[in-house]
């Protein structure tokens, strides 16, 4: 048969699974697109205020990003994030400020220092599970900020001030413009490793003990092993995120800003974007930092609002945004097969 | 669809939300209108009513024609005492609204950073109610306060108190920012006027309920003072649970500025009798106009007896109309620059304002605490009575120099 005669539309799971061109390019290539696509962002902007909001939203992302490989991929409940994003925020700025460091090193720095916060956060969750590692980690969220409020080291109850912005070759990157390089960047870069740690061995391993933990063991995962990558790689998101945000013009930190309400916050852009969806957490950090935006002029109802979108997601949506483009995904691909049957019969 | 192609589109997405959200930001900035941006910590009791009452007083002016013809519009925000949600509200203020000036905050943890940034952007700034004393120290030209530094209001106790009761003073105070200042001051002034050591000091969160341990100590060291930094509700407990571990009422309790706010003797009960605080208005006060203001608030937000933070907010407001009275304004988008350094001028030109404040407010051009901490008048307050229908005392009135409190 040659191709003149073939049927033009037949399904070929053969053809179908041969590499294309697409497949031949390095994965991190689409990223870069990406990144060259989101570089003018900054000139987009009507102000400099809608930058900042675009920062914040940069900074969200990490840290809903890293909370989502804790808690969504291995299945651990955790509500010690913030406080581990603490951590580096009050690392790095005491690596900048009392040791000189420039943030470039003072980053790398924070990560080491919530690294090894990761693991001790991690510690609890080899016999522990659900609503008690929740209050395990939720007991050391509010120690890490009653500790912070009252070291005089660390500012106290008024807060750590005067942190460096970032020095570029002489640049100093003190504007919301100039910060944008620096966040965005690191935001698209966490997306990336994210994706490749979902792809990995470790990645399966991570979603084994999430189905379920004893026929992981049983398979030959290291559960205990995994649980602690899980919490050290999520801390390293959540040191990158504390990082940048200390960093952030006006270089302000206070234990204040690290609350259970914060930390709820970060749990409803998870959830509202869906539990172990990557994508799924961005849209929901950047859909939440929005609305909480929005909502800052209905100061009265802005609990309620909130509260609301929780409800109504868990109730809903219980899959979250990520869900919903699972679900369209997986239709259209099934629609797609069936399609090419229906032609090839 | 490729899955090249789909990536693609997928890391575009943020761009895309974005955008979107953007898109619903409010509308260019009108002209000809006077922009002031307010932003306080507006969750706790009374905190709507400060705010609101600024919005009031303000929103006023343009029943009566504006101010010079030119109207007034008040965008206010709650900050919540946090720090991030204040740089938010300025930079909102500042970069989306094009305030012509900014009004806040009531908490120093969110005044501080607040500074930082309008003295970037050079807009002016005026602070009702924070008291700590970097505020003005960041030496910012942007930046005037209403509210009476800390460095003033240590000493309003300490002076009084070690001349009159006594320099046996055990220090009691929460991890709040209020707190920490309050007893660190006081125990600053004791070491370099008198070398004195702090007879007991501890340091407890703002969320504890039991003050007794800590209490029973001091009462067996026999103070002569009990100095209690932190919070309305700390104040209140720690000041009734003295009085349950047998405190004797002889041993001066005295606390943080937050025990002028109406729930520490109402909380206290009884244990608010003999409890006294520094502050920069007191309800009792029989002038006129502080009567005048005490009647409005009366009626118009159904407070019985307003604490200095209304005081300071209603002040502020009256400053606020008086330096955009006075001020050159052009107000169109080019003049934005300008007119703010206007208003900065006529605040600095502020001379001598008596108003609600227990002394005059003054500021100056050099931008230095002692130009711009306007209120260097403090009163020692002491309640009569506690409970619901509670009662208070001025015990003394007591004036600063300007450069007071500096060389700490």
């Amino acid at each position: 048969m040659t191709s003149d005669t073939a049927p033009r539309q037949a399904y070929n799971p053969a053809a179908a699974s041969r590499p294309g061109w697409h497949d031949r390019v390095h994965p991190v290539v689409p990223w870069l697109v990406g990144l060259l696509v989101l570089l003018p962002v900054p000139l987009l902007m009507r102000n400099a205020y809608h930058q900042y909001v675009v920062n914040v939203i940069c900074i969200n992302i990490i840290l809903a990003v890293g909370l989502n490989i804790v808690k969504g991929f291995s299945g651990q409940v955790t509500v010690g994030h913030v406080a581990v994003a603490a951590i580096g925020a009050y690392s790095s700025a005491v690596f900048a400020l009392h040791l000189g460091l420039p943030f470039w090193l003072a980053l790398p720095g924070a990560l080491v220092v919530t690294a090894i916060a990761g693991a001790m956060v991690g510690v609890p969750a080899f016999r522990l599970e659900g609503a008690y590692l929740a209050l395990a980690t939720l007991g050391l969220a509010e120690s890490v900020r009653i500790v912070i409020s009252g070291t005089e080291s660390l500012g106290g109850a008024i807060g750590l001030e005067n942190i460096p912005a970032p020095n570029f070759f002489g640049h100093v990157l003190d504007t919301h413009k100039s910060y944008y390089y620096v966040v965005m960047p690191a935001a698209l870069f966490g997306m990336y490793f994210s994706f490749s740690i979902l792809r990995s061995d470790i990645g399966r391993a991570f979603k084994s003990i999430r189905e379920d933990q004893l026929a992981a063991a049983a398979s030959g995962v290291n559960v205990r092993k995994y649980k602690l990558i899980a919490f050290v790689l999520s801390a390293l998101y959540a040191g990158t995120a504390g990082s940048l945000k200390a960093h952030m013009s006006p270089g302000f930190l206070n234990p204040n800003d690290y609350t259970l309400t914060e930390m709820i916050t970060l749990l409803l852009m998870v959830v509202f974007g869906g539990i172990g969806h990557i994508w799924g957490g961005v849209v929901g950090a950047i859909v939440v930092t929005i609305i909480n935006d929005l909502t800052q002029d209905y100061y009265q109802y802005r609990m309620v609002i909130f509260g609301s979108i929780i409800v109504l997601t868990v109730m809903f949506m219980p899959r979250g945004i990520g869900g919903i483009i699972d679900d369209f995904f997986i239709r259209r691909r099934f629609k797609a097969i069936r399609e090419s049957r229906a032609n090839a019969s | 669809m490729s899955r090249f192609l789909k990536q693609t589109l997928r890391a575009a997405l943020p761009a895309a939300t974005l955008a979107m959200g953007m898109a619903t930001a409010p509308a260019m900035a009108q002209d000809n209108v006077i922009r002031v941006g307010v932003t306080l910590r507006m969750v706790v009791e009374n905190g709507l009513k400060y705010g609101q009452m600024v919005k009031d007083e303000l929103e006023a002016v343009n029943a009566a024609g504006g101010i010079n013809g030119k109207k007034i519009e008040i965008i206010l925000l709650d900050d919540e005492c946090k720090p991030d949600k204040g740089i938010a509200n300025v930079n909102r203020f500042i970069h989306q609204h094009k305030v012509h000036l900014v009004l806040g905050s009531t908490c120093s943890s969110v005044s501080l950073p607040m500074v930082d940034i309008t003295a970037k952007e050079e807009v002016p700034q005026i602070v009702p109610h924070s008291t700590n004393a970097n505020v003005t120290k960041k030496n910012s030209a942007w930046v005037f306060r209403t509210a009476v530094s800390e460095r003033f209001y240590a000493s309003v106790h300490a002076k009084y108190l070690s001349e009159n009761v006594g320099k046996k003073v055990a220090y009691l105070y929460t991890t709040d920012s209020a707190g920490i200042g309050f007893a660190r001051d006081y125990m600053a002034f004791m070491r370099k006027t008198y070398n004195i050591e702090p007879l007991y000091e501890a340091q407890m969160q703002e969320t504890d309920l039991d003050f007794r341990s800590h209490l029973l100590k001091i009462k067996s060291l026999g103070a002569e003072v009990l100095a209690i930094g932190g919070q309305s509700d700390a104040i209140a407990r720690i000041a009734q649970q003295s009085f349950e571990v047998g405190i004797p009422s002889r041993v001066r309790r005295v606390a943080a500025s937050a025990a002028s706010n109406a729930p520490v003797p109402e909380l206290a009960g009884d244990a608010a009798k003999g409890l006294t605080f520094a502050a920069a208005f007191v309800c009792t006060d029989d002038r006129p106009v502080a009567q005048q203001f005490v009647k409005m608030v009366q009626t118009k937000y159904g407070v019985r007896c307003p604490d200095h933070d209304f005081s300071q907010a209603y002040e502020t407001a009256q400053l606020v109309k008086l330096a955009l009275g006075k001020a050159q304004l052009t107000l169109t988008d080019a003049s934005l620059k300008a007119d703010r350094a206007a208003i900065r001028d006529a605040f600095a030109n502020i001379r001598d304002y008596q108003g609600l404040a227990s002394g005059p407010i003054s500021f100056c051009a050099e931008p230095t605490p002692q130009c711009r901490d306007g209120n260097r008048t403090g009163i020692l307050v002491e309640y009569t009575k506690g409970g619901k229908d509670y009662d208070m005392r001025v015990l003394a009135r007591v004036s600063f120099e300007a450069d007071f409190g500096l060389g700490q």
